[in-house]
């Protein structure tokens, strides 16, 4: 088991990564936002690595409230795109910048 | 003395015209007339009983012992201590002490007192008037800084009231606001008393810095009596003010002399005195005649142990002062405003003050106060009523047969006029023929500035009888003047006191008959200001009487053939003297010349500074700003690009490198 986690160390670097560059490069809120997911888990995955690790729990209860807090930004985000999509506009992360200089 | 009720007095004298003027202020005129009416005057008049009777608590005192210093809070501490100061510095205490003694008591009686009986006076001329309350505040503020300057044992407080006052001057003379000549003159006013203010603060550091005590040491004290007593001839003369030996104090007496200047309006700081009578006559009356104008007297008077240590500067005071009483006496006899008349007077019976006290006639000197005081409020007041029977007019030549229209104030004027004119057995007799025998005496360059001053004599009664002709006598000119009528009485009572005093004040120095050096008068002051240090012989005090005494009455002899017989033509001298008449109606130049010398050339630096430095290099820093911020800001405002995107990579970007740095430290 002890040799697995450096696996899943990387594993989780490699979902963070990929989330944020899904983050930056796509359009779609919604893919947006399913990376914003998979960079939450993957803070999720290196929080109980690191809690098995060290054999504490402070890791496990964080991960606990970190799925607590995506979950109530998940209706908070579908709500905004719910939102926008209903006002007859594109789901286009570039077509909504109306806040620019 | 008891120095509890001593302090009690000094107490009340000093704090009721405070009072007034908080009271007044602070309700910002919402104060009843009625209430004001009461209350400015009568906090004046309690200060004058509260001065009463510390007159009395002095007479009770042998003369040696009529002086107290009454310590009420310590203002200013600034001790050095041993570890901390330099050898020969003492540190430095600065108390709120007053010091009450004759020549200070003098100086408080006639504040008060004729202040008091201003300020009824203002009751009814200003009665009219919108800024009636504010006009007390202004007043009240007035007597409050006076009795500062003069109660103060402390060059500090001195110069404090010496300040206060002269803005209490400004604000009255621009008390009209409306008027731009009267705040034109306000501001002349204040801004050749701050010129004044800066000489009195030189002095006052020199002496600071460089009086040094018995035993060699910097005292670096602000306490006038240790000043005065380590100031003194002896062994430690040149120690005392010595930096420069006698050199010092000669420039210390110099400074004195250039604030006094400024305050008592002498030559070349005069030009605002005439200039001033904008103000309301009552204001005249107490601040430009009978009391601010004086304190430059006060202050040589106080300081001559300074004075006597410096003949230089001593010397330049009575030069100055006797120049400037025979040249504001020649204006005086061309103006035909009546008010710069009676100012030109003040300015010339001053300059003999000055004169008196630069030769070292201390008493003499601040016995012409005394009764100038009197009499010059006097000629105000009762020139006041004139102006104010005639809706404002003050030109002496839209005037005349004033006599039969307005008695009482008549007879007060002329009362005014004699003493002015030192006609004998009123005020000004006795203290001008002893002024000036004094001066015979003691002056410098005797009998050159005693034959000008006799000269003076001659000038004065000419044109102040020339003002009663044209004013008073004859027919009525206009139709104003035939419509005059007599003052309310509550205009007419302080000046028929003050006429009273102006026939009888000069008595107190009637000893001067027996040609005795000591007077009820100085004997009373001899404790401050010693005895003067050389007497004339009798014979040639007799003969100085009577020349001074006769060249008066060769004025009013004068004044009658010209403008009461109208046997000698007005217009002689002015075509046969073109040049001297015209420097006495343009008064001497000096305006023209202070604008052709300092008001000019300051305008057209300025305009330089305008045209050439303010847009270029003001202007250019302050536009150089703006444009850089702007330019900054239209640079950054690119970054918001409003793409998601953009602003997660930077997020990122900076979170990547913040987590290297945080690994790097770590490592």
């Amino acid at each position: 088991m002890t040799g697995l986690f450096p696996g899943f160390l990387i594993l989780s670097a490699a979902m963070f990564a990929l989330g944020a560059l899904g983050v930056m490069l796509r359009r779609n809120p919604l893919v947006v936002f399913m990376s914003i997911e998979l960079m939450l888990n993957a803070g999720n995955l290196a929080l109980i690595t690191y809690a098995r690790y060290t054999h504490t729990m402070a890791g496990q209860v964080f991960a606990l409230i970190v799925i607590a807090v995506a979950a109530s930004e998940v209706v908070v985000g579908l709500a905004l795109i719910t939102g926008v999509y209903r006002s007859g506009r594109r789901l286009d992360i570039d077509a909504l910048s109306e806040m620019r200089e | 003395m008891n120095p509890t009720f001593t302090m009690v007095l000094c107490a009340v004298a000093l704090g009721l015209p405070t009072v007034g003027f908080l009271v007044n202020v602070l309700t910002a005129g919402r104060l009843p007339r009625r209430v004001v009416t009461i209350l400015g005057p009568g906090l004046v008049l309690g200060s004058f009983v509260a001065t009463l009777l510390l007159l009395v608590e002095l007479l009770s005192q042998p003369p040696a012992h009529r002086g107290i210093t009454i310590f009420f809070w310590q203002w200013l501490n600034l001790s050095v201590g041993s570890a901390g100061g330099a050898v020969g510095h003492a540190g430095f205490n600065a108390n709120f002490t007053v010091r009450i003694d004759p020549l200070a008591v003098l100086m408080m009686l006639v504040i008060t007192g004729i202040g008091g009986l201003i300020h009824v006076y203002s009751v009814g001329y200003m009665a009219e008037d919108p800024g009636y309350n504010r006009f007390f505040a202004y007043m009240n503020l007035f007597i409050t800084s006076m009795l500062l300057l003069v109660m103060s044992e402390n060059l500090i407080f001195l110069i404090i009231g010496w300040s206060m006052v002269a803005f209490a001057s400004y604000a009255l003379i621009a008390f009209w606001y409306q008027r731009p000549a009267a705040v034109t003159a306000g501001r002349k006013a204040f801004i050749t008393q701050v010129i004044g203010d800066v000489g009195l603060v030189l002095g006052s550091f020199l002496i600071f810095l460089n009086l040094r005590g018995s035993n060699g040491q910097l005292l670096h004290t602000v306490d006038l009596q240790t000043i005065f007593a380590n100031v003194g001839p002896g062994p430690h003369f040149h120690n005392g003010l010595g930096l420069l030996g006698g050199g010092m104090v000669t420039v210390i007496g110099i400074l004195l002399f250039v604030g006094a200047a400024a305050k008592s309006a002498q030559w070349p700081l005069h030009t605002w005195l005439p200039d001033a009578m904008e103000g309301p006559t009552p204001v005249s009356a107490l601040i430009h005649a009978a009391t601010m104008v004086t304190a430059g007297v006060y202050l040589i008077a106080r300081f001559h142990p300074v004075f006597q240590q410096a003949p230089i500067a001593a010397g330049i005071v009575a030069a100055v002062g006797i120049g400037t009483a025979l040249m504001a006496a020649i204006i005086g006899c061309s103006q035909f405003d009546i008010k710069r008349v009676i100012a030109y007077s003040t300015m010339s019976q001053i300059g003999l003050m000055i004169f008196a006290v630069g030769v070292g006639a201390y008493s003499a000197g601040m016995f012409q106060f005394f009764t100038h005081a009197c009499f010059k409020a006097l000629l105000f007041l009762a020139a006041g009523n004139v102006i104010h029977a005639l809706q404002d007019e003050q030109d002496i030549r839209s005037m005349g047969g004033l006599s039969t229209r307005m008695k009482l104030t008549f007879a007060a004027f002329l009362v005014g006029s004699l003493a002015l004119a030192g006609i004998p057995l009123f005020a000004g007799w006795f203290s001008k023929e002893e002024l000036l025998s004094s001066g015979l005496a003691l002056g410098p360059a005797v009998p050159w500035l005693w034959v000008l001053g006799v000269a003076v004599n001659v000038l004065t009664s000419f044109y102040i009888f020339r003002v009663v002709w044209l004013a008073f006598g004859g027919q009525p000119v206009t139709s104003g003047a035939a419509a005059a009528h007599e003052a309310r009485p509550v205009m007419l009572i302080p000046v028929l006191v003050l006429a009273f005093l102006a026939a009888v004040v000069g008595f107190l120095n009637i000893d001067f008959f027996g040609f005795h050096p000591v007077t009820v008068f100085s004997s009373f002051l001899q404790p401050v200001l010693g005895t003067p240090a050389a007497h004339a012989s009798d014979g040639i005090q007799a003969l100085a009487l009577v020349v001074g005494t006769l060249l008066s009455l060769t004025g009013l002899a004068l004044a009658w053939g010209v403008y009461g017989r109208k046997a000698i033509s007005p217009g002689l001298i002015s075509q046969r003297l073109p040049w001297l008449y015209q420097l006495s109606l343009r008064k001497f130049y000096w305006d023209e010349i202070y604008t052709a010398t300092l008001v000019r050339p300051t305008l057209a630096c300025a305009g330089v500074v305008r045209r050439a430095i303010e847009p270029h290099i003001f202007d250019g820093l302050v536009d150089g700003v703006q444009e850089g911020v702007t330019t900054l800001a239209e640079d950054l405002r690119t970054m918001q690009t409003g793409f998601f995107r953009d602003y997660a990579l930077i997020f990122f970007v900076c979170a990547v490198i913040g987590l290297v740095v945080l690994g790097l430290r770590l490592a």
